[in-house]
């Protein structure tokens, strides 16, 4: 059970709606309620903002594809023993 | 990266670069084997090792666990197995056990797959994305963990029906 008590995706501000737009988009995947994660990294822009840029920035193609540095993110959360 | 041959591939080299590590990083006091004195068998095995890594001496890991010739002639062939070129390619799987290294903190295998990635032609960009992609994700496991998130996005990749490598399709 989470610590803390995961809002709903309409509990949050308009700016948080646009990045739970993003998330949709970056999944390509029409979820019932944005990620847990997304949830998370929109409580405080501050963080959750340049966190999320130096992600996209980290998995956007380059000499490897997305989907390897999916693949990659996998096996770093599996090492990590993080079910997440 | 779809297919769970890709997926079974890549827990092969997470494996065996965990264990290799271990090796290299916890056996030190064991030594390395001295070559000149070794068994034949021994001495070919090394060679062929250093012929995999295009030359020069063989990994630490290896020359460690050379002390017993069988032992290691067979942690070589599921290691060559599963660095070798397959569904995953080579340079990949060392991007793969570069992460892992880092993660673990295996300053050891970091270093080394870190060479073999630039051996096999991964520039400094490719490097610094593996770096990034490791790095972030080392951080967003950490905060779901303190958080203690379920996991909710498990069912967005479809399920692979093919059957097991030669078994019958269900």
């Amino acid at each position: 059970m989470p610590t803390v008590r995961l809002r709903h995706a309409d509990e949050y501000p308009a700016a948080a709606q646009k990045l739970f737009e993003l998330s949709r988009a970056w999944f390509n995947h029409d979820f019932a309620e944005p990620p847990a994660m997304s949830r998370v990294m929109a409580w405080d822009p501050g963080f959750g903002g340049p966190h999320g840029r130096a992600m996209k920035r980290a998995m956007g193609p380059g000499e490897f594809s997305r989907g390897e540095k999916e693949m990659v993110a996998a096996v770093v959360s599996g090492v990590n023993a993080c079910e997440y | 990266m779809t297919g769970d041959a890709n997926w079974y591939e890549a827990a092969q080299v997470v494996g065996i670069t965990n264990a290799l590590n271990v090796a290299a990083d916890g056996l030190g006091a064991l030594g390395p084997i001295d070559e000149a004195t070794a068994p034949p068998d021994v001495r070919a095995l090394l060679d062929e090792i250093r012929a995999f890594y295009g030359g020069g001496e063989a990994p630490a890991c290896f020359r460690l666990i050379a002390h017993d010739g069988a032992y290691a002639a067979d942690v070589w062939e599921a290691a060559r197995h599963a660095y070798a070129d397959n569904r995953l390619a080579r340079r990949f799987k060392e991007a793969l056990a570069f992460a892992v290294s880092v993660t673990t903190r295996s300053a050891s295998g970091a270093s080394f797959h870190l060479a073999e990635m630039r051996r096999l032609g991964v520039g400094q960009r490719g490097v610094m994305e593996i770096v990034g992609v490791t790095q972030m994700f080392s951080s967003y496991t950490k905060i779901a963990d303190t958080l203690q998130l379920d996991a909710d996005m498990g069912d967005i990749a479809p399920a692979d029906p093919t059957p097991a490598p030669g078994g019958p399709a269900r």
